[in-house]
């Protein structure tokens, strides 16, 4: 028992020797559970302020309410206009809503039409169009958005019933069996017949000849709620053609740090030394290791993707230049990402815990587990600053949307400005000299 | 081939040389013998331009040695301390990697590639991963991969370091061959050994300054005696501590005594005195001085403390 005892002593001697890298040891849970904590911390509340395209196209009193509640509703953020390209707000029609969710700009857009509610209506007739590039977070609209409406219904509701209940008895049962009512309702609460007001079922009976008199379809058109996917229509494998950006760019990032940190197992070897004892400079090593790491990187994407082709049928041809940029892109920005890694680090296992710290956290809150949407406000603004949420938000672009090179040039001078400043940085870093 | 002047470095919580000046001719063997922690290792560093000096100047040639001077590099192999090889590949593969950094022609690298596998007796080898190897044979290995670009000079930094007798002596004379070839060697060791049996010249080194240099036989010839004289401690031995004294300074050395004679020392009375005392001769053993025992001399420790 003394030998396992010292030799539990020696583990914890060994352990507590390098300060940094136990930090992380407990950092790392820590900081995720905290990310993560406050990411589903309000899953009671639901995710707030998803962007939600409205137009309001109709003059009805149940329009105007829809899109008051939904304008105070925590979960929408509703968006009614759009700017052009001179910056200037020009409210939604009907076609520039549809072409702000095929671009991405939000997930989902609702249009109450003209015709929505008018004084012969039997229901309420809404346009949803959705671009569904995450299931989660159109579940989650839709969910809300139909709960929303309907508790705004009942009125309509009941005026409809009555409606659709005249048209399928015809206009004398009707009146009779409202006669009835009234008599009812005045006798038992003492109340004047003539206090009481019905709608009249004369206006009605006038549109009712396009109207089914079938049972079964009673409850048909109280709402109607007429959906169109506007984007990812044909792809033939929704879910990985989605979800393939994320993984392979955590992936990513985690070959390159295992690379990137091979320096300093070089520098214990001996073999920087040597290599220095050669006329090779040390910028030479770095951009030698660079090139070779984003080389790697590009390879590894190229094979994910490939395979994504191959198995999930994963659309990798339609727009392969700027698919290609993207790899170029995302690999350079990954490699300077483990470049830091070393440059700040002073040990191999420090590189590797900030390493598999930073990896989680910026595939957590850049996207690549859950919709960034689902975040607080503070983190969806985090998020725009890692390399994970500009790779994915341009792999989406081009495997979901179809969006040509240029629809990806920000994303791509995102990726290029951050790997510019990661490598300066690192570059600044290796000549106080850690690993050199 | 190198001339060292007034060379200073200086570390966060140490001065790792100071004031160090040398010169060391074309042709020569040089050692370099000092403890361990005496600035051997960091006079290399700053002699293949790794470090660059805080002040002084160091020239390899005509060449002046600093980070950014990569030129003064091509005439320079150095041997490091640490076996400096990938474990997961083969001889060979180190090899033409480590030739592929001077830009040699392959078929010339292919071809000395072989002749040095073969002169340290590793051809047969050359496909195995290094990983496979014995101490001895990487640091065999070791030593070649630093010859590849056929440098003037060659710095060995301690190249025997936890060898086996065998390969260190196949070491030693694989290096012996290098210098009558004409390559300039400097070579660093804590073994005074191997700096007596290989150096034309040597310098120790002692807490960052060079303390003195010469042949072996200039250093020796700076004792103040002929004869080293060591005393086995047991019991007889130790009781007559102070008898030995008026001999000589008596220094504790382990296992024994060191005795440096003074400058009235005759060995006949020593004798006389020890039987005179019940000194058993078997426990006084006479050599001729050594640098061990010069080191001891000038600094008051062993080269092995």
């Amino acid at each position: 028992m003394r030998t396992v005892l010292a030799l539990i002593s020696k583990e914890y001697k060994l352990f507590l020797s390098d300060r940094v890298a136990m930090g992380f040891t407990f950092l790392i849970p820590i900081a995720l559970i905290a990310i993560w904590g406050s990411i589903f911390g309000n899953v009671d509340s639901g995710p707030e302020h998803l962007r939600l395209a409205f137009l309001n196209a109709s003059s009805s009193p149940i329009g105007r309410n829809i899109e008051k509640v939904l304008d105070t509703t925590r979960t929408f953020s509703l968006v009614k206009s759009y700017q052009d390209e001179r910056g200037i707000e020009i409210p939604f029609d009907t076609v520039t809503i549809k072409d702000y969710v095929r671009k991405g700009n939000a997930s989902a857009a609702l249009v109450i039409p003209p015709d929505a509610y008018t004084g012969t209506s039997i229901g309420l007739k809404l346009k949803f169009y959705y671009d569904p590039k995450n299931d989660m977070e159109m579940q989650i609209i839709q969910g809300v958005l139909t709960q929303t409406i309907m508790s705004q219904l009942p009125g309509a509701f009941i005026e409809g019933m009555q409606r659709k209940a005249v048209r399928y008895l015809g206009l004398d049962s009707g009146t009779a069996f409202n006669t009835g009512i009234k008599s009812l309702v005045s006798r038992y609460f003492n109340i004047d017949t003539s206090k009481i007001v019905f709608p009249s079922l004369k206006d009605t009976i006038a549109s009712t000849s396009q109207e089914s008199k079938g049972g079964k379809e009673f409850f048909k058109n109280v709402l109607d709620f007429e959906s169109e996917q506007l984007v990812g229509k044909n792809i033939a494998n929704p879910w990985a053609t989605r979800s393939v950006g994320g993984w392979a760019m955590m992936f990513l990032m985690f070959t390159l740090t295992a690379s990137s940190v091979s320096l300093f197992e070089e520098k214990l070897s001996g073999v920087v030394l040597r290599i220095l004892a050669s006329p090779i400079s040390r910028v030479q090593i770095l951009w030698s290791k660079y090139l070779f790491n984003m080389s790697l990187g590009f390879i590894q994407l190229a094979v994910l993707f490939v395979f994504g082709s191959i198995l999930f049928k994963i659309d990798i041809l339609s727009n392969l230049v700027a698919l290609t940029l993207l790899l170029v892109g995302a690999s350079m920005a990954c490699t300077s990402f483990g470049m830091l890694l070393s440059a700040v680090s002073k040990t191999q296992s420090q590189a590797r815990g900030l390493g598999t710290f930073l990896i989680l956290a910026m595939s957590s809150i850049g996207g690549a587990w859950f919709p960034t949407t689902f975040m607080p406000g503070f983190i969806q603004a985090i998020s725009k600053l890692t390399l994970v949420y500009w790779a994915m938000d341009g792999f989406l672009q081009v495997l979901w949307r179809g969006a040509p090179l240029v629809d990806i040039l920000p994303n791509l001078g995102v990726l290029l400005l951050i790997a510019a400043i990661i490598t300066s940085v690192s570059i600044l870093q290796f000549k106080k000299g850690h690993v050199f | 081939m190198i001339r060292i002047s007034d060379v200073t470095k200086k570390f966060p919580t140490v001065t790792a040389l100071q004031n160090v000046s040398l010169t060391v001719a074309d042709g020569e063997f040089f050692g370099l013998l000092g403890p361990n922690g005496a600035g051997k290792s960091t006079l290399m560093n700053l002699l293949i331009g790794y470090l660059d000096p805080d002040g002084g100047d160091i020239f390899v040639g005509d060449e002046k040695v600093t980070r950014d001077n990569l030129e003064a590099r091509k005439n320079i192999g150095l041997v490091p301390q640490s076996l400096a090889l990938y474990d997961d590949i083969s001889a060979q593969e180190n090899l033409e990697i480590f030739g592929s950094f001077y830009h040699i022609e392959k078929r010339t690298l292919l071809d000395r590639i072989e002749e040095r596998l073969r002169a340290v007796e590793l051809y047969d080898r050359r496909k195995d991963k290094v990983s496979t190897f014995s101490g001895g044979m990487k640091r065999r290995l070791n030593l070649i991969a630093s010859l590849l670009h056929d440098p003037k000079l060659l710095l060995c930094d301690e190249p025997t370091v936890g060898v086996d007798p065998q390969s260190r002596n196949a070491i030693f004379d694989y290096l012996e061959m290098l210098n009558r070839g004409g390559k300039t060697i400097v070579y660093t060791t804590h073994y005074m050994e191997e700096a007596e049996r290989l150096c034309t010249r040597i310098a120790i080194i002692d807490s960052g300054t060079i303390i003195t240099e010469g042949t072996l036989d200039d250093l020796l010839a700076k004792l103040s005696y002929e004869e080293s004289i060591s005393i086995i401690k047991n019991s007889s031995t130790i009781e007559k501590l102070e008898k030995f004294r008026q001999f000589g300074t008596v220094v504790d050395d382990d296992d024994r005594y060191e005795l440096k004679p003074n400058g009235t020392f005759r060995l006949s009375s020593f004798f006389k005195s020890m039987e005179d005392e019940g000194v058993s001769t078997r426990f006084i053993q006479m050599s001729k001085p050594t640098l061990e025992a010069l080191f001891l001399n000038l600094t008051g420790r062993s080269l092995r403390d």
